[in-house]
């Protein structure tokens, strides 16, 4: 802007000093005139440069000045809107405890089994379900990026840090899209990528700790997910994320470990089709001002580490209600309703093996919650899970059903004590049935942790 | 030659009607600032609110339909002050639109043009409840208040929308008159309860109190946010036997049972006002909030 303004300006005064001396030329002594004249025009023009200099140092100054307030103004970011605190620019932080006591009418060498989930109380005294830090923030215009670092303490008393989740996601991209990457929860279905603090209930449904191990299906990669032009909120989800790993259990699992008779092998992904696919499709529909209802369904495709060209497909459906009433304090009282029911069919030994066969699992879970006070929410679960074949001594694989009603108080929105019971069925105890009961609690420090649509 | 320009010419329109956008679409988070939008946007504005006036715009239930209609807006108008802290920042991240990311003119928060009160002067703690640092988000119960939001509702859908710019600017004089007239009316109607100690069951009458003279003395709830006890119940029946208080007033989302059982004890009159448009069916824009909110303060001074 500034320079080709000062070439004109620099242009307009030589050709001002050429027409103004003109007439002053006078031809008796033609050099000596041409000389004095160049003299007085190379002063001027020094003159004339010099004033440039300055207007150009002045325009620059003010230029600079105006910018400032005006590039503020188009940073589509505000620090006000996204910290709880005001202080602190675009970043949060928090830190949640999740903990558990209870009791059971089996050993805990059986718990083990029954409450598979990582964050599972699965132990008769106390549990340390969770103790997460998550910071998260936008990154700038364009990107928000948020850390989930888990710490645990296990079997043997010694801690654990894990990195749960760290990843990030686009802002504005055009078309409804939007793009994440890192590492992450898969979104399958409504549960798997709800972190432990948000669950309604004590431990994870049966049937998720089978699919999607003991920490819920995740891994890293990229996917993307586009808002579809309907008039109604649909949103489809796809991506690509690496099929190994212990949080991956269905697909590339650790060598060694076995699902149904078969023990894995090392197994990487050598290619693009070795790799695991995801598929969601979300759609939200509010039937009234009161009734609001979510429908999905989900997809995986990956391979797994029975065989070397074996692969493993998922299916799930989800279904999600929830009724809150015209006059609502607190966001209470509400129903919601929340059923999944997930599919897998896993291709074990190669082919060409005499023992390949097709491993085919199925379970579901559907649970309702009340909220009749403000801050007081009544629940109550059911579970089902079975697969093909004799299953009975596997407890990963058996006939399994669980009856869980809670009781959950929240004395302020940061905190929270739960007081749940669980009737267990299974095959694979000597005693068929198991009794336990929990007492959770959980404090939460810091931001906000964002909530789940 | 005369038929090429004015063909050519009528090309040229018919490429400006054809380009030019029908409404401005503004989404909002409650349904005040929705009113307040329709009586200055008219017909140049379709608008949406995220929310309803039944409902306590602190504890919103986030749907994914809000995801679709932010998506699609040209303007998002918020309370701010942390009223919709809860809620917003995820759907925002999730609407990935540009136009009405924070900072972007396709974004107004309201909270910026108003007087706050309230604001906390010393630190602020949980221990304390549901403490708003940056002031106290109710100031829409302000009809002043509600000419200054929709001056600058006006001059952003001006901004916007700058061929309507006339049609924004005589809107906003029309509302501003209705509502400069009908202040004084509600002024005088409200006259005899000027000065009266009245008790809310929340910290969110203040800028109503503050409009029209009442002398809010304390809260139902111990903490914001927190709930009554049987201890803080009786403390407050003590209180009003003591200072002689006449008037409770609370949303109608509240629950009722704390104010019965004040009014039990110590025979306090109990008005549940309409806090937003919305709040009840018959109040359909920001006038008739205050018509409704005198009407039922009215009722109840007689008693």
């Amino acid at each position: 802007m500034v320079k080709p303004y000062c070439y004109v300006m620099q242009f307009v005064a030589v050709f001002t000093v050429l027409l103004l001396n003109t007439g002053t030329v006078i031809a008796s002594n033609e050099t000596d005139a041409l000389r004095k004249q160049l003299t007085e025009m190379k002063h001027l023009q020094k003159n004339y440069e010099q004033q440039i200099d300055a207007m150009e140092k002045r325009l620059v100054d003010l230029e600079s000045n105006q910018n400032k307030p005006e590039k503020l103004a188009v940073t589509p970011v505000e620090s006000s809107l996204v910290t709880s605190t005001g202080s602190n620019n675009d970043f949060q932080i928090g830190l949640t405890g999740l903990f558990a006591a209870g009791a059971s009418s089996v050993d805990n060498d059986s718990l083990e089994g029954l409450q598979a989930g990582g964050h599972d109380p699965n132990k008769n005294g106390f549990t340390v379900q969770n103790v997460e830090l998550s910071i998260g923030g936008m990154v700038g215009p364009y990107f928000d990026a948020q850390a989930n670092l888990i710490f645990l303490i296990d079997a043997e008393g010694e801690t654990v840090v894990e990195l749960e989740e760290a990843f990030f996601t686009t802002r504005s991209l055009p078309h409804g899209l939007q793009v994440k990457g890192g590492q992450y929860f898969t979104e399958f279905g409504r549960q798997n990528n709800q972190h432990p603090h948000t669950w309604a209930f004590v431990d994870q449904p049966v049937v998720l700790s089978r699919f999607f191990g003991g920490d819920g299906l995740r891994s890293q990669g990229v996917r993307a997910s586009w808002l579809m032009p309907t008039d109604w909120y649909s949103e489809l989800y796809v991506g690509v994320q690496n099929p190994k790993g212990e949080t991956v259990t269905s697909f590339l699992n650790a060598p060694g470990e076995d699902i149904g008779g078969y023990t894995l092998i090392d197994r990487d992904a050598r290619n693009f089709s070795d790799m695991l696919y995801t598929a969601r499709w979300l759609n939200g529909f509010d039937l009234s001002d009161t009734v609001s209802m979510n429908v999905g369904v989900s997809g995986l495709l990956g391979p797994n580490a029975s065989g070397t060209s074996t692969d493993t497909t998922m299916v799930g459906a989800d279904f999600y209600l929830k009724w809150q009433p015209d006059y609502s304090q607190r966001g209470y009282p509400f129903v919601s309703w929340h059923t999944e029911i997930l599919n897998r069919r896993y291709e074990a030994g190669d082919p060409g093996s005499p023992s390949r066969e097709t491993l085919k699992d199925w379970g579901m879970f559907t649970q309702a919650l009340w909220g009749f006070k403000p801050g007081w929410v009544a629940g109550l679960r059911a579970e089902y899970a079975s697969a093909d074949g004799n299953t009975s001594t596997d407890p990963l694989r058996d006939t399994r059903k669980r009856l869980s009603p809670n009781l959950t108080w929240y004395p302020s929105e940061y905190s929270k004590l739960r007081l749940q019971y669980n009737r267990d069925w299974t095959e694979h105890l000597p005693d068929k049935t198991a009794d336990s009961i929990w007492l959770q609690y959980e404090f939460n420090l810091g931001s906000h942790a964002a909530h789940v649509f | 030659m005369k038929k090429t320009i004015s063909i050519s010419f009528g090309l040229v329109l018919l490429g400006l009607s054809l380009s030019a956008p029908a409404t401005i679409s503004v989404v909002t988070t409650t349904q005040d600032l929705a009113a307040i939008t329709e009586a200055v946007g008219g017909d140049n504005v379709t608008v949406q609110s995220l929310t309803r006036g039944t409902r306590d715009p602190h504890f919103a239930a986030a749907k994914p339909s809000m995801i679709r209609k932010v998506y699609r807006a040209d303007l998002l108008l918020v309370i701010g002050a942390d009223m919709e802290i809860g809620w917003l920042p995820p759907l925002l991240q999730s609407a990935r639109n540009g136009r009405v990311q924070p900072g972007n003119p396709g974004y107004l928060d309201l909270s910026s043009v108003v007087p706050l009160l309230g604001k906390s002067s010393g630190p602020v703690s949980r221990a304390m409840g549901d403490v708003h640092a940056k002031g106290n988000p109710h100031y829409w119960l302000d009809p002043s208040n509600g000419i200054r939001m929709a001056k600058a509702i006006a001059t952003r859908l001006s901004e916007l929308d700058p061929t309507h710019k006339i049609d924004y600017q005589q809107r906003l004089n029309t509302f501003t008159e209705i509502l400069s007239n009908k202040l004084s009316v509600w002024q005088n109607e409200l006259t005899p309860l000027k000065g009266n100690k009245v008790i809310a069951y929340h910290k969110s009458f203040i800028y109503l109190a503050d409009a029209f003279g009442l002398h809010i003395v304390d809260e139902v709830e111990p903490k914001p946010g927190i709930a009554p006890s049987a201890a803080s119940l009786s403390a407050l029946v003590a209180q009003i036997k003591r200072d002689n208080i006449s008037l409770l007033i609370l949303e109608p989302y509240y629950e009722r049972r704390s104010a019965q059982y004040l009014n039990e004890q110590t025979g306090i009159r109990i008005a549940v006002l309409p806090q937003s448009v919305g709040a009840r069916p018959d109040i359909k824009n920001y006038v008739a909030l205050f018509d409704a909110i005198v009407a039922v303060l009215n009722n109840t001074k007689g008693k």
